[in-house]
């Protein structure tokens, strides 16, 4: 395996249960700096549980989850994000009426402390704006800075989801199905923006089809039933028997 | 922006020079329309800027109004020496603490439940304030004077309105400023989705907290100056209708738009003054325009001219104002024949008028609109139905008209945002 010193998120024998059902079964993962990493899964395995237990969402009911060596597991989802992890939605989730920079300026101001303050003009915040509007460029969305996000179309609105992740300048990223719902196209444009945005950063996305993440992804880990089935690179998923019967015969099938 | 700055001074003009031409009871009523306007201010930047809408703000008014007595009468008995100016803040103080405390557990809950445990609040102090004398001087309640200061003795309505005047300015002016500030952006984002900040970095219950407090302390200084003003307060002004009230001020007003609550709240003081002399059914009159505004203006007289102001460039300005005449003359229509139809009621229901039913028998005339009316017969209640009938023709055809003309326009706004478009070729 890896060398520890090189894992920036472990998660260690997980487990959660909802009402006496267990829907995570003793998950174990670990992120490496820097990589790419899909977690791939059939509706219903636990692929969104997982990621509100790593945000904060809620603790696990047994197990711990370290980000960059410390224990983040019963923290709070805002203390978590300070040390270093932001998450997108995969139910579109972000602040309608305001305008697209400043869904995005909300993050820039988090990641410079800014959160009490009563005493200065935001229009006036040089930097914090034009980070904010690099952001938001970067996203390609720059065009838009003025449009409230609820006025924006489907997939403007799922960059500007992967933008006000990125905003608060965590290092962990965690994007729950940034594709959901997009057409052929959209899912093009939207993978290759993610690769953009994310080089110097780790990842860990949601995806449902396979062949979404060959081309983007590092390591692939596989989530049935609460269970991580299997972990490795594109090509060792591919072939694995496990992972065929389990998950790629039913999408067959 | 540009037209904002001088229709404000413009504004502040006439709030200093008028009112000295006028009397006391006008000048009066001035006063309780500044109040009620920095109250309502106050109670939406919780409910439009922060997305809690709250049940209960009567009690940071009341418990403001009862600082400020309590300081009032410290002063006039010459425990203190606080000037007579900076009493308000007494009530701001109030409304901080009570705020922070009330806050801290009303904003564990979001949506219905924190309105109602808002609502629960204030109906616990409404219920409480009589039997605990020491702090709200029992059901008579506290009464003190204005002590005078620096020349002022502040014994004249109109001394008192330009002092509420300067203190409802400032605060308003504080409570705009709020808006712009980085935690007032904020705010916002904690209004359209509160989970979300959370994953941001920020702590949503402090937040709103926070929120709850700096609203409170406003509602606190305008309790504060009702105080000072009426020279007296007791536990009714911790009544629900004056929570509901300043809901109702904020959503006919508008909650959307940053002065629209103080338009409701203007408009209804100074028109509540104007009517509740003339009839006991303001109340009714006042529940009437309630709904017929969220019917058909769901975002309040401050929406509706924030739309037109949006859409300056492209409403046909010079086609408009025969279809809004002809809207607001078959309002007139319509409204005359509910206030007829009302105050008919009130006439023939009232105490007095049964008595002589009892009494003889018949059914006498009675007088309205100068004229006199026989209750029993078909003609006085024709009379209502002939005006109601056109009226409400009118009133939709000139809708439909309007509506026609906004519509028209949004198809323009398509053709000329396409515009650039196209002409970037040359
Ligand atoms: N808060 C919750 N309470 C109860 N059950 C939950 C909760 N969250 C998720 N579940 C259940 O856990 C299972 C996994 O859901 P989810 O993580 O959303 O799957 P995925 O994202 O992989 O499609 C589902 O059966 C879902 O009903
Ligand atoms: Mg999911």
């Amino acid at each position: 395996m890896t060398r520890n010193d090189d894992v920036v998120l472990a998660v260690r024998d997980v487990t959660k249960s909802f009402g006496g059902l267990e829907i995570m079964k003793g998950v174990n993962l670990d992120l490496c700096r820097g990589e790419r990493h899909a977690l791939l899964g059939p509706n219903g395995a636990g692929k969104s549980t997982m990621f509100n237990l790593i945000s904060g969402e809620f603790p696990p009911t047994s197990g711990t989850i370290e980000l960059q060596g410390r224990v983040i597991s019963g923290m709070s989802p805002e203390a978590i994000n300070r040390a270093g992890l932001a998450r997108s939605f995969q139910i579109t989730n972000l602040f309608a009426r305001l305008s697209a920079l400043e869904n995005i300026r909300i993050g820039v101001m988090a990641r410079h402390g800014i959160r009490f303050n009563l005493l200065r003009r935001v229009s006036r915040m040089k930097s914090i704006n034009a980070e904010s509007m690099q952001l938001l460029e970067r996203v390609r969305l720059g065009h838009r800075a003025d449009t409230p996000a609820g006025d924006m179309t489907y997939s403007e609105q799922r960059s500007l989801e992967i933008g006000m992740t990125l905003a608060t300048g965590a290092d962990v990223i965690l994007l729950d199905e940034p594709t959901a719902g997009m057409s052929r196209e959209e899912t093009a444009y939207i993978v290759d923006l993610i690769r953009e945005v994310t080089t110097d950063k780790t990842l860990i996305m949601v995806e449902h089809d396979m062949s979404v993440v060959f081309g983007l992804c590092d390591r692939i880990s596989v989530l049935v039933y609460g269970k991580i089935l299997a972990t490795g690179t594109p090509d060792e998923i591919r072939n694995n028997r496990e992972v065929q019967e389990a998950y790629l015969g039913e999408e067959a099938a | 922006m540009r037209y904002k700055l001088p229709l404000i001074a413009l504004l502040l003009i006439a709030l200093v020079a008028v009112p000295p031409l006028f009397g006391g009871g006008v000048q009066y009523a001035l006063v309780n329309a500044l109040i009620a306007s920095l109250f309502a201010a106050a109670f939406n930047l919780l409910m439009g800027q922060g997305g809690m809408l709250s049940f209960g703000h009567a009690a940071y008014f009341g418990i403001g109004a009862f600082a400020v007595l309590h300081l009032m009468q410290a002063v006039e008995y010459g425990y203190m020496g606080v000037p007579t100016v900076l009493l308000p803040l007494a009530g701001g103080l109030a409304g901080l603490i009570g705020g922070l405390f009330a806050g801290y557990f009303a904003t564990m809950r979001a949506g219905v439940y924190f309105s109602l445990v808002t609502l629960a609040l204030a109906e616990l102090l409404f219920s409480l304030a009589p039997h605990w004398e020491g702090i709200f001087g029992g059901e008579a309640g506290l009464s003190s004077m204005r002590m005078p200061w620096l020349g002022f003795n502040f014994g004249t309505t109109l001394e008192v309105y330009y002092l509420t005047l300067v203190w409802v300015v400032l605060c308003l002016a504080v409570l705009y400023a709020y808006t712009l500030t980085p935690f007032g952006r904020l705010t916002q984002a904690l209004r359209d989705n509160s989970q979300r900040i959370r994953y941001m970095g920020y702590n949503a219950h402090t937040t709103k907290v926070v929120v709850f407090a700096i609203s409170t302390t406003f509602a606190g200084i305008a309790g504060g100056l009702m105080a000072m003003s009426n020279e007296t307060a007791n536990y009714s002004i911790f009544s629900t209708h004056i929570s509901a009230e300043v809901v109702l001020y904020t959503f006919v007003g508008g909650s959307t738009v940053f002065f629209g609550p103080i338009i409701g709240a203007s408009i209804f003081t100074l028109f509540g003054f104007v009517v509740s002399g003339a009839t006991n059914a303001w109340l009714l009159y006042q529940g009437l325009i309630f709904v017929l505004v969220m019917l058909f203006a769901p975002k309040g007289i401050g929406g509706l001219i924030q739309a037109h102001i949006d859409q300056r460039h492209r409403l046909p300005w010079a086609r408009l104002p025969l279809p809004y005449a002809v809207l607001a003359g078959g309002g007139v229509f319509m409204s005359l024949a509910v206030v007829f139809f009302i105050q008919s009621f009130e006439h023939v229901l009232s105490n007095r008028y049964q008595a002589v039913v009892a009494r003889t028998g018949e059914w006498p005339d009675y007088h309205l609109f100068g004229a006199s009316w026989d209750p029993l017969s078909p003609v006085t209640w024709l009379v209502p139905l002939i005006l109601f009938v056109p009226g409400v023709i009118i009133v939709r055809k000139a809708a439909a008209r309007i509506h026609e003309m906004w519509e028209g326009q949004g198809a323009d706004v398509e053709k000329s945002e396409a515009a650039p478009a196209t002409s970037g070729g040359h």
